[in-house]
């Protein structure tokens, strides 16, 4: 008996959901979180993506020194960044095929802040409905 | 590997995400919750308070980072000198395997 922890993009849970039912896991339980994690060391990315960032966020409201700080607060991997946590039960056998399935669902060309998932061990699960404890409680 | 989940006051929290920053952990996840621990809650007048918000933080750590980040977190939430009710928990549990999408493999 297995838990995998998935933390996944905002725009992903639909195509995780879906890739969760192609691999045969109906059930699961997702929350919003905050999270960040690795850092961009590459520092011509960071440039391309900070003028982006700019020329997106200069207007006849917003002060330059404001957008600016905004935007290095962004970049510099002290932000959070809003992020969906899948929470799955799942018989030993399994684990390798539903991790491979949240993997090809969620992985994207930016190659970085696609998420991470962890395997835990669980102790035991009961089904609330039927009383059954162990394997059988999973699905 | 270990998953560390703890628990603190939102009041601390940045001050103990900052604190992890700097010492090299810069990696965690943070749900806002609300519960209640052993002193069942607070009392004010009639009133029982028993969902205090609190904020869980989540990380996963190599084994032997464990120490270093249980202290951070317990030398930064703690408020007053001798800690007091509410500062929070620390639950360390094991991890099995790390797959990180991005780069498609496996590990941290």
């Amino acid at each position: 008996m297995r838990e995998i922890m998935a933390i996944v993009r905002m725009k992903k849970t639909g195509a995780t959901k879906k890739a969760l039912v192609a691999a045969g896991v109906a059930g699961f339980t997702a929350v919003k979180v905050l999270g960040r994690g690795r850092l961009v060391t590459d520092p011509t990315v960071i440039e391309e993506c900070k003028n982006k960032l700019l020329s997106m966020g200069i207007d006849e409201f917003s002060e330059a020194a404001d957008t600016e700080k905004q935007v290095t607060g962004f970049l510099d991997g002290s932000r959070f960044f809003p992020r969906r946590l899948f929470t799955i039960l799942a018989h030993d056998d399994d684990v390798p095929r539903i991790v491979e399935a949240i993997i090809t669902a969620n992985r994207t060309e930016h190659g970085i802040g696609d998420g991470t998932i962890f395997v835990l061990p669980i102790m035991d699960a009961i089904r609330v409905r039927t009383g059954e404890t162990g394997e059988a409680a999973i699905w | 590997m270990l998953l560390i989940r703890a628990i603190v006051r939102p009041e601390k929290k940045d001050e103990v995400l900052a604190n992890l920053s700097t010492a090299g952990f810069n990696a965690a996840t943070m749900v806002d919750v609300v519960g209640r621990g052993k002193q069942k809650g607070i009392k004010i007048g009639g009133m029982v308070y028993d969902e205090i918000p609190k904020v869980l933080i989540l990380m996963v750590i190599p084994d032997e980072e464990k120490d270093k980040v249980v202290k951070i977190i317990l030398d930064t939430a703690r408020t007053g000198k001798e800690g007091t009710f509410g500062d929070g928990k620390i639950f360390v549990g094991p991890v099995e395997e790390v797959y990180t999408i991005s780069k498609n493999s496996k590990g941290l």
